[in-house]
């Protein structure tokens, strides 16, 4: 692009310089919008339920035998807010290891979903949970219990996880 | 009853009327430039405090008196507080001089629809009162010792200065034309639909286009850009002060409003109105009709306002000063002289 | 010497060192997972499989060219392993072509068809060889698509070690440390091909002293530590250099902290001391008292005879006072062989020109059963050298000695007695007289006997919080770094902490980790001569140990700097250290970026 010829002097026709019809052709477009169906969702009488692209709550997957996390501490090394602490213990079944502790500080994380991503057990997922309020500081840290979701309720995530994920 | 006490009282009276009435549609200002705003971006506005969300703006203006009011530890505290005090003063101030329309007769008092009617230097009263106004963002900015403040207050003090001169050159054709300064005789001046704007197109766009940069609204709302300045010369305030500093611009742009309608557009005037209703000199009924008119011709002008803003972007500084001095101060003084010229020849 | 080419590098290294010993003295890092420098060779795992040939000659001895001016060399035609091929002068070793990282890879692939892959639950994950090579030699896909032979997993081999059979490589290295270093020839292979696996002899269990060094040898995650297993991963915990105080070898070490709070105890190669180990007495029973137990405040007796927190200048002003009441002789120092040379050194100044007692001496920590011919030895305690080097020793005929105090005590003679982190409550007779000393003040890191009959307590700092220096058996003096975080060296720490512990917030749970406040027992030294007076100005460890050279007649010429790279010096010899060894990290830890 030649920067010589794109100067406004060259670009502008006499009635685009003196300002008063684009302005008056700007007015009239958003004139023009005031009339247009409104798109707004009255929020909390009408529930928006996202789709399984949708990236909320970080939560841990539970399945019929228990949660399908094995404490392998990869979401938490890999959190770039350091919001997810985990403790490991030993089990008896195949899988030696689980968390004893599983906790998330959900004023901490900031929903990137790297734990997801880095997760070799597909173990933490991103949830459509997304009315998240906290009256205490400590109630923002969520721990196992709070996290542990049936996987039934997540099956739109994994859906999405199995055909988009690498 | 004493003549002077009835005319304390009747003054009085309307200086309630106007200072409350001016507030009120500040607020209700306020509320519209939300609504319009979210119409113009296909949304709603406010709509969850009371039906229509019209209580909106008293909630808001609830909630600036209770928060907190901060003053930085190194601000000058002295004028930090008296800077939006004279900002609003000076704003209310104007309408000293303006009238809503001519006057009725209560009880063989003469009442006028303005507060001091008859003052043969009104529109040197506004021009002068809006010179002063600088003042109060000026200080604003300077006392909170900050330097995005202190950049606002400068931007809008050099701004405010660039802009009256060719406001001011403006409305020269006006008074030229009409040959008074009293805003009763320019308005009485135009009587019949001899609006200025037919003999003053020109002085007309240029007084619009300086009204905007007076009232510090976009696209000339450079002291107080966000991207650039935080929140300009009122960054450090909050609570209530910062509120007086919001009300001022809106009851800037009522004045500046008002004052479109009575120089260019007639004031109360419409042509074979009164004359069809029948309605007599000084009846109170023909006052409210005036009222009606003047306030009704100001509503466009109110929503060209709003709309402008939500519509064109923010000038940058250098092209602000460059259309400031370059293009309206000469096409102001092109106008005056064209103006005396055409009369000249008329005469 | 041989003369050998390695990758284009000309190499001298000394006759019938092999390949990989000549490389690594170079710099040169050839992959390997079985070899180790201080066990025979076995040479079972072909993962330093090297291209090995000589340069082409003519018949009259000239250096051959090919068409473009190359020498030209000629190569076996197979590939040799460098662990087990000595070097010949005129070698030339290729470690980097396609051909030698096709074997690579080759080798790769086996080792990884019947590996488990659940470096998820594997302790080892972040510092396994297998992993590393993983990443540099293997191609990230397996072609193997047929069932993974299961072995045994969860099998104990001995007290301490659980073993993993499918995380096994079968390097072999285990057996041959069982059998070579640590004597006790208790674990073998048994079964064959894929199936092969390792056991104890039957009726046998590992048991050995040193049995816990496997762990740290074993390149995979198949032998792992009861004691830590699942503790926490390798990356959360910070690693600095400390010395084992469980006896008086001084075994270098490396304390791995998270939460500030010692998760594990490894050790640190130190080929003049403890080569590449150290016993599972030391990994497991020293971070015990760190962790648990603490005194993490300076305590006063108030009036109504309770130990109640206080300042520190309080305690210091609490202590100089009651010590100002006692004659001079009356006063009984008590120094401590497990405290630093510094504290000693401090301890003993403090004695003699403050408070001109020559009443000084410490307690021998002795056990005849402890030491053995290896690593461990009698002395219980790091530093009995260094503490008597720097005068914390009795003189025969001049004031009072450990073994006397109790009937000095009873005696009246001894009214006041100055403990620094000794714990001598323990020692029956002087417990039943501990009652009629009129000030006792006690230096202490876990709450004791001796600290709840103290009238001041001063919470001093542990070994992992203390920067120093210990004296070990052989007179060796050697420097050692904070691990464990307090509010003292809270900022000489910084960076070294743990992700954790750096980056954590007020709100965190997971900071919970405690900070204490204790200082290294030379500060409080200085803090209550200073209550008394002194003007002593030492600003850190370093500073004492400085006036230390100028003092001690054993460490004159030696400094921290010289310390760490000499890995300690022997005293009184500082002007002639020995070699310095290259040190061989089987695998380690990268350090974290944060």
């Amino acid at each position: 692009m030649n920067i010589e010829k794109n100067t406004e002097k060259q670009r502008l026709n006499f009635w685009e310089k003196i300002y008063l019809p684009e302005i008056a052709r700007g007015l009239g477009m958003t004139f023009v919008e005031m009339f247009k169906p409104k798109v707004t969702r009255q929020y909390p009488e009408e529930v928006w339920n996202p789709t399984g692209s949708y990236r909320g709550r970080p939560v841990l997957v539970l399945e019929e035998d228990g949660e399908r996390c094995v404490a392998c501490g990869l979401c938490s090394r890999v959190c770039p807010a350091l919001a997810i602490e985990v403790a490991a213990g030993e089990t008896e079944k195949t899988k030696e290891r689980y968390p004893i502790k599983f906790e998330i500080n959900m004023l901490r994380c900031i929903y990137c979903g790297f734990c997801e991503e880095v997760c070799p057990e597909e173990a933490i997922v991103m949830s459509k949970d997304y009315d998240l309020v906290f009256e205490k500081q400590e109630d923002a840290i969520l721990d196992k219990d709070q996290l542990l979701i049936p996987m039934a309720q997540l099956q739109d995530r994994l859906e999405f996880l199995r055909q988009y994920r690498r | 009853m004493e003549q002077w006490l009835v005319q304390s009282l009747v003054l009085g009276l309307k200086m309630f009327l106007i200072v409350n009435g001016l507030l009120i549609a500040a607020a209700y200002l306020v509320y519209f430039e939300r609504k319009i705003s979210a119409w113009i971006q296909n949304r709603i506005g406010p709509n969850r405090v009371g039906p229509l969300g019209l209580f909106q703006s008293f909630a808001d203006v609830f909630k600036l008196y209770l928060k907190e009011d901060i003053i930085p530890t190194l601000a000058n505290k002295g004028f930090h507080a008296i800077a939006p005090v004279i900002s609003i003063g000076i704003a209310i101030a104007v309408y000293a001089v303006i009238p809503f329309g001519e006057y009725f007769y209560l009880g063989g008092e003469k009442v006028y629809l303005s507060i001091a009617p008859h003052i043969n230097v009104g529109l040197l009263f506004i021009l002068g009162m809006s010179s002063v106004g600088v003042y109060g963002l000026t200080l604003a900015g300077w006392s909170s010792n900050n330097k995005y403040s202190l950049l606002g207050g400068l931007r809008s003090s050099a701004q405010m200065i660039s802009y009256e001169l060719s406001m001011g050159l403006s409305l020269i054709g006006v008074l030229m034309i009409s040959g008074s300064l009293d805003l009763m005789q320019i308005v009485q001046s135009q009587t019949g639909g001899q609006w200025n704007i037919f003999f003053q197109p020109l002085g007309f766009i240029i007084f619009l286009v300086s009204a905007f940069a007076e009232t510090n609204r976009t696209p000339f709302d450079l002291p107080e850009a966000e991207p650039e300045l935080v929140g300009g010369y009122h960054t450090e305030y909050s609570g209530m002060k910062f509120g007086l500093f919001f009300l001022a611009e809106y009851v800037n742009m009522v004045t500046a409003c008002a004052m479109m309608v009575l120089l260019f557009f007639g004031g109360w005037d419409v042509p074979f109105l009164y004359e069809t209703l029948g309605l007599e000199q000084g009846s109170v009924l023909r006052a409210l009709v005036q009222f009606g008119v003047v306030v009704g011709k100001m509503i466009p002008f109110l929503f060209l306002f709003i709309q402008t803003r939500w519509s064109l972007p923010r000038f940058r500084y250098d092209q602000l000063m460059s259309l400031g001095w370059k293009v309206m101060l000469p096409l102001a003084l092109a106008n005056i002289a064209v103006t005396g010229i055409i009369m000249m020849i008329f005469q | 010497m041989p003369q050998i080419i390695i990758d284009g590098q000309r190499i001298e290294a000394a006759a019938g060192k092999t390949i990989i010993e000549a490389a690594l003295d170079n710099g040169i890092n050839i992959p390997h997972f079985c070899w180790h420098p201080a066990l025979s060779v076995a040479g079972n795992c072909r993962m330093c499989l090297v291209n090995v040939g000589s340069i082409k000659r003519a018949a009259d001895g000239s250096i051959e060219h090919d068409a473009d001016g190359n020498v030209i060399v000629n190569y076996m035609p197979k590939m040799q392993i460098g662990c087990a091929t000595p070097v010949a002068d005129g070698m030339v070793v290729d470690t980097q072509s396609p051909k030698t990282e096709s074997a690579q890879n080759a080798v790769m692939e086996f080792l990884l068809i019947n590996h488990p892959l659940d470096c998820p639950i594997c302790d080892e994950a972040g510092q396994c060889k297998l992993q590393e090579y993983s990443f540099e030699h293997s191609k990230g896909k397996s072609r193997f698509d047929e069932q993974k032979v299961h072995k045994p997993k969860r099998v104990e081999l001995g007290p301490e070690i659980m073993f993993d059979g499918e995380r096994c490589i079968s390097c072999s290295r285990c057996i041959r440390f069982a059998d070579e270093v640590a004597k006790q020839p208790a674990i073998t292979f048994v079964q064959r091909g894929d199936k092969v696996t390792i056991e104890n002899f039957p009726g046998t269990t590992f048991d050995s002293p040193y049995s816990m060094n496997v762990i740290d040898i074993c390149p995979v995650g198949a032998l792992t530590s009861k004691d830590f297993r699942f503790k926490t991963r390798v990356w959360e915990m910070s690693f600095n250099d400390s010395i084992c105080t469980g006896c008086s070898r001084g075994c270098n070490t490396k304390v791995g902290v998270r939460d500030n709070t010692i998760m594990r105890i490894e050790p640190r190669s130190n080929m003049h001391v403890n080569e590449y180990w150290m016993c599972d007495h030391g990994r497991l029973t020293q971070y015990d008292f760190v962790n648990e137990n603490r005194i993490s405040e300076p305590m006063i007796r108030n009036s109504s005879g309770q130990l109640v927190n206080a300042d520190w200048n309080d305690a210091y002003a609490k202590a100089a006072e009651l010590l100002r009441g006692i004659k001079h002789q009356e006063i009984m120092v008590i120094g401590s062989s497990r405290s630093t040379n510094e504290d000693n050194y401090l301890l003993a100044k403090f004695a003699k020109s403050v408070l001109k007692t020559n009443n000084i001496d410490f307690v021998r920590h002795f056990n005849e059963e402890f030491g053995d011919s290896f690593l461990r030895t009698r002395d219980m305690s790091p530093n009995a050298h260094g503490a008597m080097e720097v005068g914390i020793a009795h003189h025969a005929h001049q004031g009072t000695s450990i073994d006397h105090l109790a009937d000095k005590i009873s005696q009246g003679f001894i009214k006041a007695v100055y403990v620094m982190d000794e714990d001598i409550a323990q020692i029956p007779n002087i417990a039943a007289v501990l009652e009629k000393v009129q000030v006792l003040i006690v230096h202490a890191h876990n709450i004791n006997a001796t600290a709840q009959k103290a009238h001041v307590v001063f919470a001093s700092s542990t070994y992992a919080e203390s920067e120093g220096t210990f004296t070990n058996v052989n007179k060796r003096v050697q420097h050692f770094t904070p691990a464990v975080v307090t509010k003292e060296n809270e900022r000489y720490m910084g960076m070294k902490m743990s992700r954790w512990d750096k980056f954590g917030a007020f709100n965190d749970r997971w900071t919970q980790g405690e900070r204490r406040n204790s200082r290294m027992s030379w500060r409080i030294v200085q803090g209550v001569a200073n209550a008394m007076n002194a003007q002593w100005h030492f600003k850190d460890s370093e500073s004492v140990f400085e006036e230390m050279t100028h003092h001690v007649d054993g460490m004159k010429g030696m400094s921290y700097e010289l310390l760490d790279e000499y890995g300690g010096m022997i005293m009184g010899r500082a002007g002639s250290p020995e070699v310095k060894t290259v040190v061989y990290e089987s695998h380690y830890f990268k350090p974290q970026v944060s």
